[in-house]
């Protein structure tokens, strides 16, 4: 999938760049508003990561130029610092298909990024599995076999997203970042460590129904990951 | 006291007062006045009988069998003209009010003495006119002048009225734009259609003043801005370069522990910078409060968000909130963050096992009094004045806190006209209470 990274920040454009890539994604650059343009005029994109501030150009003004005259079928993502209160507003009436304010985990773009396209093509993602359980995700509900769990919201955002990246540790970060959104107006402190909280509380719920595996596991103080399902149990 | 009733007041008092000291003085005046009349009309008289005497001679004049005196009363006896001749030497001429025999009575009468020497006789002339009937006009001139005192008054009062009205509308017109204002936003009223310069003055004055304050709002705007992008941008790089590095295959232990160590110290950074932003687009009046905001309903939301934290300290809430308190206009989001800051205080200096309590009821004045008070150690006493203040926290034992959650409440009530303060002791815990006031 083509991506088209606008941003004037060099540096912040290459790591973008770097995890798009190792997410398998092809990137173009732009740092520009122009240099935007003209790239958008000739080739075509699955994805346009756009910054608001750019140097030459309001961010806003490209994507609506992009959305009326150029008719892109690229979903656009805003990725912005800029943190103004009407941005998230104005840029989604403008045609957005989603808003990250600086800063944002990486891989909560990514995922987004993966939401925005199964949105796109219509898929339907209703239910995920994991040994005996199921998370069924359009009544948010836990399942073991026929047992209905109760997790509260958090625990089930946490697992869903450990399930999304199934296999990878997930910092605590990333994790609270994805569960406490990232809302600009919201200047609450959650916590990271909070985190630990709700994982100790899931787990718990996970064991109390499957004694046998140790489904979320803990990464040296880095954060959790999910087991895969044909994974060997750790020796230790 | 407005400064129209003030000045109707004035116009009235002095109003009064005059009235008062005409009416006192009034009759002696019209007295005087018309005493003063009746002697010249005695004069002519006087000049009239003279002239006649002078014509016909005096001794046609008196009377043929007498040839001392002649008196001539009118028909009804008000006036009267008398001519006797005098050995004696007599002063000159006077004129004085004296008692004089009419009709058996005794009547006062005006009288104008004249000495004149007619003939080598000496003669004096008397002419007079009863007080009577010059009290008559006395009294007619003396009530036309208090109608026409009253009159006057009554009408330049009316009048005064009209006019203090008219001159001080435009005084009324600035304060009802005055209040109109919400923001620093530019005030698009026409120039204030007024004669007077001073008020010219003020509203020019007043339009100087909102235009200076707005362009330092539109400053900060930009600064806010300017300071968020270019702080937010190497954070956000830090941040990426992390999660990367993170992703690295084969990296060493210790590599990864310190990395998870840096991203928290630049997520604690992210969080104290966003709430320092918060803080000034709330204080720069960038958030816009168009919502009705069912507070039970925000705080409800607050405490299931934070319900992980309360269980994992065994916190209890115990909810007494009457009525259905209601902020509008307000901004939700805004009011959201207000309760989770104090409701995350309420918890994070909380101890374990402690309570926390959620009171409210309705005020008199239509508003609702909140309170949040929690069990936890108290606050000094000393500190109490300054928990709102940006970075001040004084218990450094305390979980991790940023000295901004306080600060960015105390914005946002601001924001929303909410009086909010503080009281901690040993018994009582601490306790935020506000005054929610009624919505509009």
């Amino acid at each position: 999938m083509n991506v088209l990274i606008i941003e004037d920040d060099r540096a912040l454009a290459r790591e973008l760049g770097l995890f798009l890539y190792n997410e398998h994604y092809h990137c173009d650059f732009a740092r520009t508003g122009r240099e935007a343009s003209e790239k958008l005029f000739v080739n075509e994109y699955d994805f346009v990561l756009l910054d608001l501030g750019l140097p030459d150009q309001d961010g806003l003004q490209l994507l609506a130029q992009a959305r009326q005259e150029r008719n892109q079928k690229a979903s656009i993502i805003i990725l912005s610092a800029r943190g103004s209160v009407d941005d998230r507003i104005n840029g989604l009436n403008l045609g957005a298909d989603d808003y990250l304010p600086k800063p944002y985990s990486l891989l909560e773009l990514g995922s987004r990024m993966q939401a925005v396209t199964r949105r796109k093509h219509g898929v339907v993602l209703d239910k995920l599995g994991f040994g005996e359980f199921t998370l069924n995700l359009g009544d948010r509900t836990l399942r073991y076999g026929d047992t209905a769990l109760e997790v509260t919201r958090k625990e089930f955002e946490i697992l869903h997203y450990l399930l999304l990246h199934r296999g990878k540790v997930l910092t605590r970060l990333q994790l609270s970042e994805h569960i406490w959104g990232n809302n600009i107006n919201d200047s609450a402190d959650h916590d990271s460590n909070y985190i630990n909280v709700h994982v100790k509380n899931l787990r718990k719920k996970l064991t109390q129904q499957d004694p046998v595996t140790d489904w979320v596991e803990t990464v040296r103080g880095i954060g959790y990951r999910l087991r895969l399902e044909d994974e060997p149990a750790p020796t230790t | 006291m407005k400064l129209q009733q003030k000045l109707v007041l004035l116009t009235t008092l002095s109003k009064g007062l005059m009235a008062a000291v005409l009416l006192l003085i009034l009759p002696w005046l019209v007295q005087t006045l018309v005493l003063r009349h009746t002697d010249e009309a005695l004069r002519t008289e006087l000049r009239q009988v003279q002239t006649r005497i002078e014509q016909v001679g005096i001794f046609e004049f008196l009377p043929q069998n007498q040839t001392q005196r002649r008196t001539h009363y009118d028909l009804l006896q008000d006036e009267f003209i008398d001519l006797q001749a005098v050995t004696a030497k007599m002063p000159p001429d006077t004129i004085g009010t004296f008692p004089r025999q009419r009709q058996g009575s005794e009547v006062d009468f005006r009288v104008l003495r004249h000495t004149a020497t007619y003939q080598g006789l000496r003669y004096i002339i008397e002419i007079g006119k009863s007080i009577e009937s010059v009290q008559e006009v006395y009294e007619l001139l003396r009530n036309l002048a208090v109608y026409a005192l009253v009159f006057a008054v009554l009408t330049t009062l009316l009048l005064e009225l009209g006019v203090i009205g008219y001159l001080l509308r435009p005084f009324d017109h600035i304060v009802e734009r005055l209040r109109a204002v919400q923001g620093p936003t530019p005030l698009a009223a026409p120039p204030l259609r007024t004669s007077t310069s001073d008020f010219q003055y003020l509203d020019a004055s007043i339009q100087q003043m909102l235009l200076k304050i707005q362009s330092v709002f539109e400053q900060e705007r930009q600064f806010i801005a300017t300071a968020s992008h270019e702080l937010l941008t190497p954070i956000s790089l830090l941040q990426n370069r992390f999660e990367n590095m993170l992703r690295a295959e084969n990296l060493p232990e210790e590599a990864e522990t310190q990395l998870v160590t840096s991203q928290k110290t630049l997520q604690r950074m992210t969080v104290t910078l966003r709430t320092l932003l918060l803080i000034s687009r709330v204080e720069n009046n960038q958030f816009a409060r168009t919502e009705r905001v069912a507070v039970r309903g925000v705080v409800t939301e607050v405490a299931e968000e934070l319900e992980d934290r309360i269980n994992d300290s065994a916190l209890t809430i115990r909810w007494s909130l009457s009525g259905e308190p209601t902020l509008a206009p307000a901004n939700r989001s805004l009011i959201f963050t207000l309760f989770f800051n104090l409701l995350s205080n309420a918890i994070k200096y909380n101890q374990y096992g402690g309570q926390i309590e959620l009171t409210g009821q309705p005020t008199p004045d239509g508003g609702y009094r909140l309170r949040i008070s929690n069990t936890g150690k108290p606050i000094p006493a000393e500190h109490l004045p300054f928990v709102f203040d940006r970075f001040r926290r004084f218990d450094e034992d305390a979980a991790e806190g940023y000295g901004l959650g306080l600060a960015a409440v105390r914005s946002i009530a601001q924001l929303h006209h909410i009086p909010i303060q503080v009281k901690s002791d040993l018994q009582h815990g601490t306790e935020f209470s506000m005054h929610l006031p009624p919505a509009a």
